[in-house]
């Protein structure tokens, strides 16, 4: 029983969002410093929106357009971003731990100082997207594209880069491990000052 | 009225097909194919676009891609920024590739790059749906 009425809290904590700023967001296309934790956005088109300081944690955006977009000091923890596209859009000093992104496109998205742990970025597409400063911890990019993005003051040791694609990708002051750095060269990444590799 | 329907679809789909043919890029390609009857793939790049220069300068010249390709199609190249783009290709991300058989018939569109041996597969497809 007790296990029940848990489950009850932490469901409705989980998908908590005011109906007003769903609302809001659906029909204006943005919503800044917004409740939409739990919320349904898949499937829309929220191109050059801005959600900028928005709660957007487990949120459903999967198969959603943010081309443009400002998704800047957002909480996007656990959200469902599948296939949704970020192109050249900011999310900026974000929380995206725990995102599920598999199939989604961040090309030209500038994601500096964002947390990515323990996020699924698998076959995404990030072509000339900058993670400077990111915080990345178990973060996994396999199959992922990252040609010409760019990796800044980042410590990527326990992140996946299993057949991730690094053409022209700028590594500098970055932690990596040994395995790592030597699938960067032979992808033919562009390995700048201060890359470590343990 | 529906003879003049049929008319109008008509006039409409050579005008279609008039905009590309009348390309002279896409004239030169033809002109190459000679008596083969090869396909043309039209990529639609910019300038600042790493992924079009991944697509043509590694993936097209990779070593198990570039002998097909070459075999089987004509690569002609528009900059969207700086070419005039034929009527009925329009495109939604760069880069974006059509495959156009010697009449201007679309055969099919791809958007975005792929891997080598991805595009090698593809490339493989679009050839038995010619």
């Amino acid at each position: 029983m007790r296990g029940v009425l848990l489950a009850i809290v932490l469901g409705v904590s989980l998908s908590a969002y005011d109906a007003a700023h769903l609302q809001k967001a659906l029909e204006d296309k943005e919503c800044i410093g917004c409740d939409l934790r739990g919320a349904d956005l898949s499937k829309n088109d929220f191109s050059g929106a801005d959600f900028h300081g928005s709660d957007l944690s487990n949120a459903d955006l999967h198969e959603s357009l943010f081309e443009m977009g400002d998704l800047n000091d957002c909480n996007l923890s656990g959200a469902n971003v599948e296939k949704a596209l970020f192109w050249k859009g900011t999310m900026k000093h974000s929380d995206l731990s725990h995102i599920r992104a598999r199939g989604a496109n961040f090309k030209g998205t500038n994601l500096s100082g964002s947390n990515l742990s323990f996020s699924d970025f698998r076959g995404t597409k990030s072509w000339k997207a900058n993670f400077t400063n990111a915080l990345f911890n178990k973060t996994d990019f396999s199959d992922a594209e990252l040609g010409d993005a760019k990796f800044i003051h980042n410590d990527l040791r326990s992140s996946k880069l299993t057949k991730t694609l690094l053409w022209r990708t700028h590594f500098s002051d970055v932690m990596m491990t040994k395995a790592q750095c030597a699938h960067a060269k032979k992808e033919e990444a562009l390995l700048g000052a201060n890359v470590m590799c343990y | 009225m529906k003879k003049l329907l049929v008319l109008i679809v008509f006039m409409s789909s050579l005008l279609h097909a008039a905009a590309i043919q009348s390309d002279k890029e896409f004239q030169q390609a033809v002109a190459k194919m000679g008596k083969d009857n090869k396909l043309v793939l039209m990529i639609y790049t910019t300038d600042d676009c790493p992924e079009c220069a991944y697509m043509k300068h590694k993936v097209f010249h990779d070593k198990t891609v570039a002998p097909f390709l070459n075999s089987h199609f004509i690569v002609m190249e528009k900059n969207v920024h700086r070419n005039q783009l034929p009527d009925g290709f329009d495109y939604f991300g760069i880069p974006t590739m059509f495959f156009i058989d010697k009449t201007g018939t679309k055969k099919e569109t791809i958007v975005g790059s792929k891997r080598a041996r991805e595009f090698l597969s593809e490339l493989h497809r679009i050839r038995g749906i010619k």
